[in-house]
């Protein structure tokens, strides 16, 4: 009751409730003299009579509202009193939700804004995306469909639908952009009408594209993506209304988009030039990305029915895209953009971080319900002071709610802080450009709802507990003896348990990460990235039609390449290993077999095998006047010989690659020698086994993607501009696009994504680990310093330390043991479906199972250890008078 | 602590308080005699019952609190009905009727 006086003044209220009982004591010692008692005894019988009066003073107090508030206010300092007296209490408890919620938010709001919704888009949620699906290849869901289509074909859909109220689509084009002195390449799209009015994203500047744009005839325009027009249009307002020479078309600039929008994710969009049939993109006719918005109250199910109907009609027409049998599905746009790899990747994350919230939940009720017992004795004199129940349980609420908003508080700031890491650590690719990560309220509202019930359960059930004490007994003995009820430290031993097998299966989930990184790490490619910078030649396709045109406009390329230091050499190539070529049927003369046959083809130059640094094993490549002359040469992969060739030598042996027959510069001859056997390397990324491939000379055709392969002594990174520039200078319709180290490129789509999950599932793992660690030695640590008395007994009576140590370390383990004994069954039981998404491991790895349960049990025994200790060293007399 | 003596529940003592300051304004030691007197000493009421009682029915405005001389000229509150505690009594009487009917009609006739 001391906050009460040191108010100082007491309110109007106050005093007359005192003068009221004041006068009701007076009266009745009025009545006992007045019946012949002697003053004295009066006085003193009335008093007795009036009992405890601060205790219904309280309840009169209670009754009225003003009162009531002011002293919530008063419950509020106390409160916040009791967490500053035990600030190691305060701050693990609110360290521990806030890492629950901060962590759960921030991978949800991930979740949120690179699943549910990614784009800025208008309707989102009712945008699909057509994909047509070999039925007889039953691929992992990802491989055995094609998603883009011929422009013809998409007019049928467009046509003949009765689902769709918007359908566009959009194709890859490359541009090269002269601005007279030097030429720079951006990638652009092709947009069909209606693309600007579907998405319903008002330009940041100008007008985006209209009906008009799209007529023949119409002036050529196009409109710029936001970070194009900062990085290479320096942020100029009045670039709007001037021209610029795209492909060597004068195009005029009509528009800038804000930020988000980045469909296709292209730097430019142009209305789909009416004059040209089939836009074309390194000699291939180029195929396009199909987006259509579902008419009101149509469902997905009913949209397959009607394409699948269009699909069977139309699929005759097009006899080399449609397989013998097919469906074609309306896939949720949303759903479709982020790859069903990563997906997975996110929805463990997010199981992780509920393991996380719920560790550091449970961290806190083992916290809660460990100091509600030693504050028994507090109980007990507050409740003789006059607090009545009531007012006990809400000062222990509040107390909980305080740490809860602590936490949500603190919470908040990781979540943004993690949030903003997240958005750089984030590999590139693996969510679509428009995607801004931003912190989602709903999560966070959950999480911190979670935080609150679980300081009000596991605070309130000790309170309630509490403040049954009776008063007298409490008073008398409390504070000694073995840690309170049997059922409270049954639910605080139960709480411990669940709290290690939550981290033993968080450990376990990380330790599986760690084994597949560590896994595609060591796959040894067969070839050297360093040192090496790969980009793209959008080589336009009306003057390079054929292999002789290749030929005059790499030759001169590939010398002066060598000539200029800091490069050692440079070579064409078709894919960026490690992908290794086109994929195409193949045949072995007189070779009968079952099945297609189909290689990996790659369209390379005589340095080729020197500058990836992959050795042959027989035979030699071909050389320069092989690929002056396209003579039909080939070097095989160890692979190709095992799998088409069998025995005897390969060399001099024909293939036939009869891929080459459907390209637009049709190869004729299609027979090649073999003339040299290549050591196998990784040729389908790094996940996937060696492929059968086969090199040849670059310029049997002129068709074909092709990329500009180059070794340097310099850093590869600074060579860019150097082979942008020589690039140029042989032909300045041509530009060096997307220009990159190939280590980088490696790191991007090979380790980036397995780096980051493993990363956050190891990083949630250690705080696991933390809180799991702190709540193991928070209970040990306070049951055993509850036993001091007995301990001190035990060691009067001849105990050696060494028992002490042992009977500590036991209860520990009693409790550690069973909960990693329970994480462990529980990992293995759902193992099976993390390791679905992770390459190289085994659900069952006995290394991450055995290291996890040394790790906890070593962890386990240190935490038990350090309070063992302290109470081996306590004096017997100390002890026994230890209260 | 509040019901030891004779289990007198909160609503009924709220019912008996109205009833006696029905009959005119009474400070809180006047009404605990006049249910002592008037029960025969049965009612002993506590102050600990019975102060956070009236302040209770204040609370709602079935009672209006007033400080006035007493006939020894010494200030104290005094209790009064409101029109709000009339009715608030005339239902609970009601329903104590009932009640006490039904009891003694079971406990007379259920043999």
């Amino acid at each position: 009751m001391r906050w009460l006086r040191r108010l100082g003044k007491k309110p109007l209220v106050e005093k007359r409730l005192d003068s009221e009982l004041q006068f009701h004591l007076e009266q009745q010692i009025a009545d006992y003299i007045a019946s012949g008692m002697p003053a004295e005894e009066a006085r003193r019988r009335a008093n007795l009579e009036f009992g405890g009066v601060e205790r219904f003073k309280e309840e009169c107090r209670e009754t009225r509202w003003e009162n009531r508030l002011e002293l919530l206010l008063h419950d509020l300092q106390f409160a916040v009193r009791g967490l500053r007296k035990n600030p190691r209490f305060t701050f693990a408890a609110v360290l521990a939700l806030a890492l629950g919620i901060g962590a759960s938010t921030a991978i949800f709001s991930v979740i949120y804004n690179a699943l549910v919704a990614p784009f800025p888009y208008k309707d989102q949620g009712r945008l699909v995306t057509l994909r047509v699906h070999d039925l007889d290849q039953r691929g992992d869901g990802e491989g055995d469909f094609r998603g883009l289509m011929s422009f013809p074909e998409l007019k049928d859909y467009l046509e003949q639908n009765h689902v769709f109220d918007g359908l566009i689509a959009n194709c890859e084009i490359d541009v090269v952009y002269d601005a007279g002195d030097n030429n720079s390449y951006l990638s652009a799209n092709y947009v069909t009408p209606g693309t600007f009015e579907l998405y319903g994203v008002a330009p940041l500047l100008g007008r985006g594209l209209e009906a008009a744009d799209y007529q023949p005839g119409a002036t050529p325009v196009f409109v710029l993506r936001h970070s194009t027009w900062i990085n290479q249009f320096g942020a100029d307002t009045g670039v709007i209304g001037k021209t610029f020479r795209l492909n060597g078309v004068r195009r005029t600039l009509v528009g800038v988009m804000p930020p988000r929008f980045a469909w296709g994710g292209a730097n430019l969009w142009m209305p789909r030039d009416p004059a040209v049939v089939n836009v074309m993109r390194g000699t291939f006719p180029q195929y396009w990305g199909v987006v259509a918005h579902l008419k009101p109250g149509v469902s997905l199910q009913e949209a397959e029915a009607d394409l699948n109907i269009i699909g069977a009609r139309i699929a005759p027409n097009y006899r080399e895209d449609y397989p013998t049998h097919f469906h074609v599905s309306a896939e949720s746009f949303v759903h479709a953009v982020v790859g069903q790899g990563f997906r997975r990747t996110l929805f463990v994350l997010f199981a992780a971080v509920g393991l996380l919230l719920l560790i550091g939940c449970a961290n806190v009720a083992s916290l809660l319900l460990a100091r509600a017992t030693t504050r028994g004795r507090e109980f007990a004199v507050r409740a003789a002071l006059g607090a009545s129940r009531a007012r006990l349980v809400r000062q222990l609420l509040l107390e909980s709610l305080l740490l809860a908003l602590g936490g949500a508080v603190v919470g908040v700031l990781f979540a943004w802080a993690g949030i903003l890491g997240l958005s750089f650590a984030m590999p590139p690719f693996t969510i679509p450009s428009e995607t801004v990560i931003e912190m989602n309220g709903w999560v966070l509202l959950f999480g911190t709802g979670v935080a609150f019930a679980t300081v009000i359960i596991f605070g309130l059930f000790p309170a309630l507990q509490a403040s049954r004490v009776d008063v007298q007994d409490a008073l008398r003995g409390a504070g000694k003896g073995i840690g309170g009820t049997a059922a409270k430290s049954r639910l605080r031993n139960a709480v411990i348990v669940l709290e290690v097998a939550l981290s033993i299966i968080l450990l376990f989930t990380a330790g599986l990460f760690m084994r597949s990184f560590v896994a595609i790490q060591s796959v040894s490619l067969g070839w050297q990235p360093d040192h090496l910078l790969i980009g793209r030649l959008p080589l336009p396709s009306e003057h390079y039609k054929t292999g002789a045109q290749l030929v005059s406009f790499f030759e001169p390329l590939m010398r002066n390449l060598k000539a200029t230091p800091g490069i050692e050499s440079a070579s064409p190539v078709s894919t960026t290993p490690p992908y290794g070529g086109f994929g195409g049927n193949i045949e072995i003369p007189g070779k009968t077999h079952t099945g297609e046959w189909e290689s990996l083809i790659q369209l390379v130059g005589p340095e080729y095998f020197l500058i990836v640094r992959q050795p042959l094993v027989a035979g030699h490549m071909f050389t320069e006047a092989d690929v002056t002359t396209a003579r039909k040469v080939a070097v095989i992969n160890q692979t190709f010989q095992r799998r088409f060739l069998g025995e005897g030598d390969p060399l001099g042996r024909t293939v036939n690659l009869d891929v080459l027959k459907k390209v637009p510069d049709v190869v004729t001859d299609r027979s090649f020698q073999v003339i040299g056997v290549a050591a196998d390397a990784m040729n389908v990324g790094l996940e996937r086994p060696v492929e059968p491939e086969v090199w040849v000379p670059y310029s049997v055709t002129g068709s074909g993607m092709r990329r500009l392969l180059v070794r340097t002594t310099a850093d590869p990174g600074s060579m860019n501009s150097t082979v942008r520039k020589a690039v140029w200078s042989i032909d300045p319709t041509v530009a060096f696009a997307e220009g990159e180290p190939l280590a980088e490129f490696l790191d991007t789509f090979s380790y980036a994504q397995p780096r980051l999950g493993f990363f956050l599932v190891s990083t949630f793992a250690a705080i696991g680990l933390l809180l799991v660690t702190l709540g193991v030695y928070s209970v040990i640590a306070y049951t055993t310093s509850r036993r001091t008395h007995e301990i001190g007994i035990r060691m009067a009576l001849g105990a050696a330390p060494a028992d002490v140590l042992k009977m500590v370390l036991k209860t520990g383990l009693a409790l550690v043991v069973p909960g990693i004994a329970i994480g462990i069954l529980v990992s293995f039981a759902i193992s099976r479906s993390v390791v679905s998404q992770l390459w190289g491991v085994s659900p069952y790895d006995p290394l991450s199972a055995v290291s996890v349960v040394v790790l906890l049990l070593a962890i386990g025994l240190l935490a038990c250890w350090i309070p063992a200790r302290r109470a081996t060293r306590v004096s017997p007399v100390t002890a026994l008078h230890y209260e | 602590m509040p019901t030891e003596k004779n289990d007198l529940h909160r609503g009924t003592l709220d019912m008996l308080i109205l009833k006696i300051v029905a009959a005119g304004p009474l400070h809180g030691y006047a009404i605990a005699q006049r249910l002592q007197q008037i029960s025969k000493d049965y009612f002993q009421v506590p102050q600990g019952s019975l102060y956070p009682a009236l302040h209770r029915l204040e609370e709602r405005e079935w009672v209006d609190a007033e400080w006035k001389d007493t006939s020894t000229g010494r200030e104290a509150k005094f209790y009064k009905l409101t029109a709000k505690g009339k009715k608030q009594l005339e239902v609970e009487v009601l329903g104590w009727e009932r009640l006490s009917d039904a009891v003694s009609l079971i406990l007379r006739t259920a043999d």
